[in-house]
C-alpha cells in the first residue's frame, strides 16, 4: 500500500494511486542547472589571460572571489528548489478522492480535492517528442462540479493512469448505488 | 579617499544571509509537506553538505583578502 501524508485522511481510506511529474522533468532541469554551474570554468578558459590579469588586480579580486561564491551558492539554491517543487507537485487518486497538491514558489501551496463518485469524464494526452519517446503525458478529469478540471500534468503512462481512474470511479459509482438502494430499503 | 572594499563584503553576507533563510524554507517544506522517507532525508542532507562545502572554500579564499583596502575615488595624479 503506498504511504504519504494527504490532508483531511478519511477513515478507511487508501491511496490508490500516487503520482508525479516523469523524472525526466527533473532531469532537464537539473541538466539545466549543471550547465550553468560550469559557465563559469568555460568563461575561464576562453577569457584565461583577461582573467588573470583581474585576479592580479588588488582591487578586482575580491570581488571575482565574492561574486563567484554566491553564484555557486544560488545556483546550488536555485537546483534545490526545482526538486523541492518537482518533489512537492503531487496528485492522489485514493479510494474516496482525488487530490491535488501544488506548490507554486515557496509560499504558496494549492490544495484541491473532489469525490471520485463525482467524476463524469478522464482523458489521457500525450504531446510531442519526449512525451511519445518517454510515455509521459497529461490526464484531464472532468467532474459533475462546476470547478475547472483537475489536471496532473506531464505524469508517467497517461494512457494507463486514465484507464485504472477510470475503473476506480466504475467501481466507486457502482459502491454508492448499492449503499443509496440500502439506505431506500432501511428507510422503508 | 576611498570606499573601504568591506562594504562588498557585508553585501555578500546579507546574499549569504538570503541564502540560508531560503534554504531553511526549502528544507522546512521537504521535512513538512514531503515524505520522510530515506531517499528524502539523504537529498535533504546532500544539500547541506554541498551548500557548507561551498561556503567553507568560498571562506578559505576570503580569509585571504585584506578587508581593510579602499578604492580611491579621487585619482591620484602624478607630475
Amino acid at each position: 500500500m503506498l504511504k504519504f501524508h494527504i490532508p483531511h485522511h478519511l477513515k478507511g481510506e487508501k491511496i490508490i494511486i500516487l503520482l508525479r511529474r516523469h523524472p525526466f522533468i527533473i532531469l532537464i532541469k537539473i541538466i539545466f542547472w549543471a550547465f550553468v554551474a560550469i559557465l563559469p570554468p568555460i568563461f575561464y578558459l576562453i577569457l584565461g589571460d583577461e582573467l588573470a590579469k583581474i585576479f592580479s588586480n588588488e582591487l578586482l579580486s575580491p570581488l571575482v572571489v565574492l561574486f563567484t561564491s554566491l553564484c555557486y551558492l544560488y545556483i546550488w539554491l536555485f537546483a534545490f528548489h526545482s526538486f523541492v517543487d518537482y518533489y512537492l507537485d503531487v496528485w492522489i487518486v485514493t479510494t474516496e478522492r482525488i487530490i491535488n497538491i501544488e506548490q507554486k514558489g515557496l509560499f504558496a501551496r494549492t490544495v484541491s480535492e473532489q469525490k471520485i463518485y463525482r467524476i463524469q469524464d478522464v482523458t489521457s494526452e500525450l504531446k510531442g517528442f519526449f512525451s511519445t519517446l518517454l510515455d509521459f503525458g497529461t490526464v484531464y478529469i472532468q467532474t459533475a462540479a462546476e470547478k475547472e478540471r483537475f489536471i496532473f500534468k506531464q505524469v508517467p503512462a497517461p494512457y494507463k493512469v486514465a484507464r485504472k481512474i477510470t475503473k476506480i470511479v466504475e467501481k466507486n459509482k457502482k459502491f454508492h448505488r448499492l449503499k443509496e438502494q440500502k439506505d431506500k430499503i432501511t428507510t422503508k | 579617499m576611498g570606499i573601504p572594499i568591506s562594504i562588498f563584503y557585508f553585501i555578500y553576507l546579507i546574499f549569504v544571509l538570503i541564502f540560508l533563510a531560503f534554504t531553511f524554507f526549502n528544507v522546512y517544506h521537504l521535512v513538512r509537506f514531503g515524505f520522510l522517507t530515506i531517499g528524502n532525508i539523504v537529498i535533504v542532507c546532500f544539500y547541506i553538505a554541498i551548500s557548507f562545502l561551498i561556503l567553507v572554500i568560498s571562506w578559505g579564499y576570503i580569509g585571504q583578502i585584506d578587508w581593510t583596502a579602499t578604492i580611491p575615488i579621487i585619482p591620484t595624479l602624478n607630475f
